[in-house]
C-alpha cells in the first residue's frame, strides 16, 4: 500500500515516538561527522549526507556489556545482561544499501548460534528505509544487484516525492502497524512524482563467475598485487554494513568488571594471532584475501548470496585507496 | 575566497619521476621502487611497490598522492621485502619521517634511494579524489609546509614548487584551543574522541607506529582498555600523542585517515609546540639518535623538582 507523509508531519512523527520513550535512530551530525545515532529530537535528523558508519549499530553496537562480575572474598556474582530491557527502536532514514544489509546480518546471528542480543533488538526494531538519490563514483548497488529503491529491510520505505515530503511503501507488518499507530500523519495515497533516484555508474558484475574463480584461486599471485599495499587497519570492516565480526573482552579489576562484546576485523594482524605465536594469516594480503572470500564467497557457500551491498564506504575510507569493486570487477574479467 | 592551485607542474614531475624509476631499476640499482599509481575512480590514487622497470610508466604524481610511503619501509610492513636497496618518491613530509626513522636505527640512508617531490601540496581528502585542488581543498598540514623542496635526495626533479600563501590552520587551531578552559577543552576532545571506532587506522598509516605489538592491543595483562569506550578511547589516543612527541613531523596521515574525521594531527602539532618551546627541538630535520624525551641536559627545565 502507498500512502504520503509530509516532512513537518515525519517531523512529528519521530517526535512522538521519541516523546513516548522509543529510541529513534537516524542520520544525525556528530561533531561535524554523520553517523546513525539516537535522535534527541527529530531537527537533528539529516536526509542528505550518507553516515560514516552503517545503520547495523542499531542491533550490533560498536561495543556493548553483555555481563558484569563482581568479586567480594570468596564470593563471585556474575550478572547477564537482560535483553528484554532493550528499547523499542525505530530506525529510520536507513539508505537502500544499508537496510539490504539487514536480512544480510539476520542469517548470520540466527544461524546455528542465536545471538539474543542482535535478535532482541532486531525484533524490536522497526526500519523506515530511505530510496537514495545521491550516488558518488564509489557507488556499486546496482552491480551487486540491488539498487536505490531496493525495500529488501525496510518495513517501511520513504521516496522522496517533487514538491517535499515521502512516498511510503508499507513492506512488512511491522511497517504497517506503524502507519496504523499514527495514521493521522499519513494521507491516503500519494500523488507527486518521485524525485530522480540515484543512478550509480559501476556496471553490473556477474557475481557468479567472481565466485567461480574464487573457488579455485585461494592461491594466486593477484593476492599481493591487490593488497600487499593494505595496511592492516579495521576501517573497512567497521564502516561496511555487512561485516559482523566481533572480539569479547573481560575488562575492570580483580573485584569487579564487564564482558564486553565489539566489532573486530580480519584485517587485523592480531584476528587470527593464536596463544602459541603461530599466525596463519601473517602477512597482509592473506588477511585481505580473507576479506574478498567472505564477502564474495564463504557467505555465498553458507547463505546464497553476497556479503557487500556495494554502498562504496570502505572504497571511499580505505586509506590506501583499495577498491573492492574494481578489484571484484576485475575477477569478473579473469 | 575558494582560489584555484596551479598543478601544472606535476605533469613534467610524473614524467620525470617515471624516468628515474626506470633508469634505476633497469640498472638494477634498486630492487624495487615504491610509488604512487592511478586507480580505478576518477582522480584516484593507490600506493605501489614496482620491481619491473617496464612497469615504471604507472608511476605519477598528482594532488591525490596523498599517502606517506615511508610506512611501507618500516618493518610493521612485512610484506615488502627489505632487501637491496630501495626507490621511494618522497613528499618533503614524508622525507621527515624517513630521517626520524633512520635516527631510530629502522632503516639506513644507504638503502634507499629517495626520489623527491618538489612540492606544491596535495589533497586533505580523498573520499572524493575527483576534487580541484584549490586553496579550500589542499590539505591543513601543505598550508604551513616548510619543506616544498625536499633536501639531500638522490634525485629531484628540477621542477620549482611556487606555492600561494595561505593562512596557517593548525596555529590557528591551536591558539583557539589554549584559548579554552581545561573543561572546555576536555568537553572538545570527548566529543571527538567519542567518535572513534578503534579501526587503528591511524596507527596503521603512521611510520613511526612500527611496534610489533602496539601497548593498546595487549590483553595479558590488558594496559589500555581495548574497547571503544570514553576510557579507552581517551587512554588510546594520549598514548598515540606521548609516543609520537618529538618523533611526528607531521605528515598528518593519521588525522587523513581517520573514518571519523577525528583531528588527530592536531594533538601532533600541538605537542611538536610544546617541544619546540621547551627543548628548542623540531623532528624530521636531521638524523638525531636522541630526541629531547630520550636524552638529559642541564639546559632542561628542572622547576618541577621541589
Ligand atoms: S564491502 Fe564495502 S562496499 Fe560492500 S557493503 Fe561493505 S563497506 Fe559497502
Ligand atoms: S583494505 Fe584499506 S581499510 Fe581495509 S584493512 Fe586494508 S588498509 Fe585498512
Ligand atoms: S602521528 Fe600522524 S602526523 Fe605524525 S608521523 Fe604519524 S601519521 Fe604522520
Ligand atoms: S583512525 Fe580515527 S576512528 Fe580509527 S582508531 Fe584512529 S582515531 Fe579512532
Amino acid at each position: 500500500m502507498k500512502t504520503y507523509i509530509s516532512e513537518q508531519n515525519l517531523n512529528t512523527l519521530l517526535d512522538t515516538l521519541i516523546a513516548e520513550g522509543k529510541r529513534v535512530v537516524a542520520p544525525r551530525m556528530n561533531a561535524g561527522t554523520p553517523l546513525y545515532e539516537p535522535l534527541a529530537s527529530a531537527d537533528e535528523l539529516v536526509t542528505d549526507q550518507l553516515p560514516k558508519r552503517s545503520g547495523k549499530e542499531a542491533f550490533f553496537p560498536l561495543c556493548e556489556d553483555i555481563m558484569s562480575y563482581e568479586k567480594e572474598g570468596q564470593k563471585v556474582s556474575i550478572t547477564d545482561i537482560d535483553p528484554a530491557r532493550f528499547p523499542e527502536t525505530v530506525l529510520v532514514g536507513v539508505r537502500s544499501c544499508d537496510a539490504a544489509a539487514i536480512p544480510v546480518l539476520d542469517a548470520v546471528f540466527s544461524w546455528d548460534y542465536k545471538d539474543e542480543f542482535f535478535l532482541e533488538r532486531r525484533k524490536k526494531t522497526t526500519v523506515v528505509g530511505l530510496a537514495c538519490t545521491m550516488a558518488d563514483d564509489a557507488c556499486f548497488c546496482t552491480a551487486v544487484g540491488l539498487s536505490p529503491a531496493e525495500t529488501r529491510g525496510s518495513d517501511l520505505f520513504l521516496t522522496p516525492v517533487e514538491g517535499g515530503g515521502y512516498s511510503c511503501e508499507t513492506c512488512s507488518e511491522k511497517g504497517e502497524a506503524l502507519v496504523k499507530s499514527y495514521t493521522a500523519l499519513f494521507a491516503e495515497a500519494c500523488s507527486s512524482k518521485a524525485l530522480p533516484l540515484a543512478e550509480p555508474q559501476t556496471e553490473k558484475i556477474d557475481l557468479q563467475k567472481v565466485k567461480g574463480w574464487l573457488d579455485n584461486h585461494f592461491e594466486d599471485p593477484a593476492w599481493d598485487s591487490i593488497a600487499t599495499r593494505c595496511v592492516g587497519c579495521g576501517a573497512c570492516a567497521f564502516v561496511c554494513p555487512v561485516c559482523h565480526c566481533f572480539d569479547i573482552v573481560d575488562e575492570g579489576t580483580e573485584k569487579s568488571g564487564k564482558r564486553r562484546k565489539n566489532w573486530d576485523a580480519c584485517g587485523f594482524w592480531k584476528f587470527t594471532h593464536h596463544a602459541s605465536g603461530h599466525n596463519p594469516r601473517d602477512q597482509q594480503p592473506k588477511r585481505y584475501r580473507n576479506r574478498i572470500m567472505h564477502k564474495f564467497k564463504y557467505y555465498d557457500d553458507k547463505f546464497g548470496e553476497t556479503l557487500c551491498t556495494g554502498c562504496g564506504r570502505c572504497i571511499r575510507l580505505c586509506p590506501v585507496g583499495i577498491d573492492i569493486a574494481g578489484i571484484v570487477e576485475e575477477i569478473s574479467k579473469k | 575566497m575558494t582560489q584555484p592551485i596551479d598543478e601544472s607542474i606535476y605533469t613534467a614531475v610524473t614524467v620525470a619521476i617515471q624516468a628515474e624509476a626506470q633508469r634505476i631499476l633497469s640498472e638494477g640499482l634498486v630492487t624495487a621502487v615504491v610509488g604512487y599509481a592511478s586507480a580505478r575512480r576518477k582522480g584516484s590514487t593507490q600506493p605501489i611497490v614496482i620491481t619491473d622497470a617496464a612497469l615504471a610508466e604507472k608511476l605519477i604524481f598528482t594532488p591525490a598522492c596523498v599517502n606517506n610511503l615511508a610506512v611501507y619501509l618500516t618493518k610493521a610492513k612485512k610484506e615488502i621485502p627489505k632487501t637491496g636497496r630501495i626507490g621511494i618518491v618522497v613528499k618533503g613530509c614524508d622525507l621527515k619521517a624517513l630521517v626520524g626513522l633512520m635516527g631510530e636505527s629502522q632503516l639506513k640512508r644507504e638503502d634507499l634511494y629517495l626520489i623527491g617531490v618538489p612540492c606544491i601540496g596535495v589533497l586533505g581528502s580523498i573520499i572524493q579524489p575527483d576534487t580541484a585542488f584549490t586553496s579550500d581543498s589542499i590539505a591543513p598540514k601543505c598550508r604551513e609546509c616548510d619543506a616544498h623542496l625536499p633536501l639531500g635526495c638522490d634525485f629531484v626533479p628540477s621542477q620549482q614548487p611556487i606555492t600561494p600563501e595561505l593562512e596557517k590552520k593548525y596555529a590557528a587551531e591551536i591558539d583557539r584551543l589554549e584559548a579554552m578552559t581545561p573543561a572546555e577543552r576536555w568537553a572538545y576532545w570527548k566529543e571527538q574522541f567519542s567518535k572513534c571506532i578503534k579501526c587503528y587506522a591511524c596507527r596503521q598509516v603512521c611510520p613511526f607506529c612500527f611496534c610489533e605489538q602496539c601497548l593498546c592491543d595487549r590483553n595479558k595483562p590488558q594496559m589500555v582498555e581495548t574497547t571503544p569506550r570514553p576510557a579507552g578511547n581517551f587512554a588510546w589516543h594520549i598514548v598515540r600523542a606521548m609516543h609520537l612527541t618529538g618523533r611526528c613531523a607531521g605528515c598528518a596521515e593519521c588525522e587523513r585517515a581517520c573514518p571519523m574525521d577525528i583531528p588527530l594531527n592536531l594533538l601532533n602539532r600541538k605537542m611538536a609546540k610544546e617541544l619546540k618551546d621547551l627543548y628548542e627541538y623540531e623532528a624530521g630535520f636531521e638524523v638525531n639518535a636522541k630526541g629531547p624525551l630520550t636524552m638529559f641536559t642541564e639546559k632542561d627545565d628542572q622547576s618541577f623538582i621541589k
